[in-house]
């Protein structure tokens, strides 16, 4: 069995960060990861709790000892359920494998809080564990480890891969900001003109009688 | 936007996505938490369960649930976390 747990903290605010989640994929640092689906979503009428499941379909090589021992496929899918508390403003989601449980088991937590020392900012904390076979298996211990590496791979061009989603939706509102700023400075010119107009008309009407 | 595991799923997917999205950040998040996209959701789903039949992954998700089932919002309790399991059973 194999342990995996990592830390780290967004730029954004929590609000960002859980509705840049589910805009995640496709991104050019994950691409494994070719479709996700969402089998099931509700909000809790007594709590108001986000819960969402959702089948994450994955395409990803591996050396060919490992693929055979995992069955062959490149094709894996994960299963992911999730909770969103938007009243204490936590993200908790659980996957594990739903493909090649029989060989190999992948459970993994991520939550999402809002950072305690600077609310514009949000933390981030992924667990997994990784068991392949029989523990007392030597090459279940290989695949373990090699599972573990690709693992640790994986999250890391998650984070960054997540991190550029997000950098691109908080461009895209800043543009569509400037956007309205100057249409609103070009509605208050034409306001202008169009007063000084009239009062031009009316000053020249006043003359003429 | 992601793609559907169903190709001919894909486009109400990304219709259904893009409701849930404006919904997510423009009444979820502000405290609005009445249902706007459950028609799309619905034809999307539709799509779905005929190709997660024909690719034999739904009796693989049914195994998948029993282990930890994924709550209805009628057979939820007052507890917040009570949701999916905490503890998820390690199969060898």
């Amino acid at each position: 069995m194999k342990f995996f747990q990592t830390t780290h903290k967004f730029e954004h605010d929590w609000a960002q960060v859980t509705a840049g989640n589910w805009m995640k994929y496709p991104n050019e640092q994950c691409p494994h990861v070719i479709a996700v689906d969402v089998l099931e979503r509700h909000v809790d009428p007594e709590t108001g709790v986000l819960r969402t499941e959702r089948l994450l379909t994955c395409n990803q090589n591996a050396p060919a000892l490992v693929l055979k021992f995992l069955g062959g496929s490149t094709l894996s899918y994960v299963r992911e359920t999730s909770e969103l508390d938007p009243k204490t403003k936590r993200l908790t989601m659980k996957t594990q494998n739903l493909s090649m449980c029989n060989v190999l088991t992948i459970n993994e937590t991520v939550t999402y809080t809002v950072n305690p020392h600077d609310d514009s900012t949000t933390m981030f904390k992924q667990e997994a564990e990784i068991v392949a076979g029989s523990s007392l298996s030597r090459f279940s211990s290989y695949v373990e480890d090699f599972c573990l590496t690709r693992f640790r791979d994986n999250a890391a061009v998650g984070r960054k891969g997540f991190e550029t989603v997000l950098e691109k939706l908080k461009v895209a509102r800043q543009e569509a900001q400037q956007q309205l700023e100057k249409a609103q400075s070009q509605i208050e010119k034409a306001t202008f003109q169009i007063e000084k107009a009239a009062a031009s008309a009316t000053a020249s009407a006043a003359a003429a009688l | 936007m992601s793609s559907s595991i169903g190709e001919k799923c894909t486009q109400i997917k990304q219709e259904y996505d893009g409701c849930f999205n404006s919904w997510y950040s423009e009444k979820f998040l502000k405290g609005d938490a009445t249902p706007k996209c459950d028609d799309l959701f619905f034809k999307y789903k539709e799509c779905l369960l005929k190709t997660l039949e024909e690719k034999k992954l739904d009796t693989l998700l049914a195994d998948a649930r029993k282990d930890n089932p994924f709550p209805n919002s009628a057979a939820s309790s007052a507890s917040p976390s009570s949701g999916s399991s905490s503890e998820s059973s390690k199969k060898n």
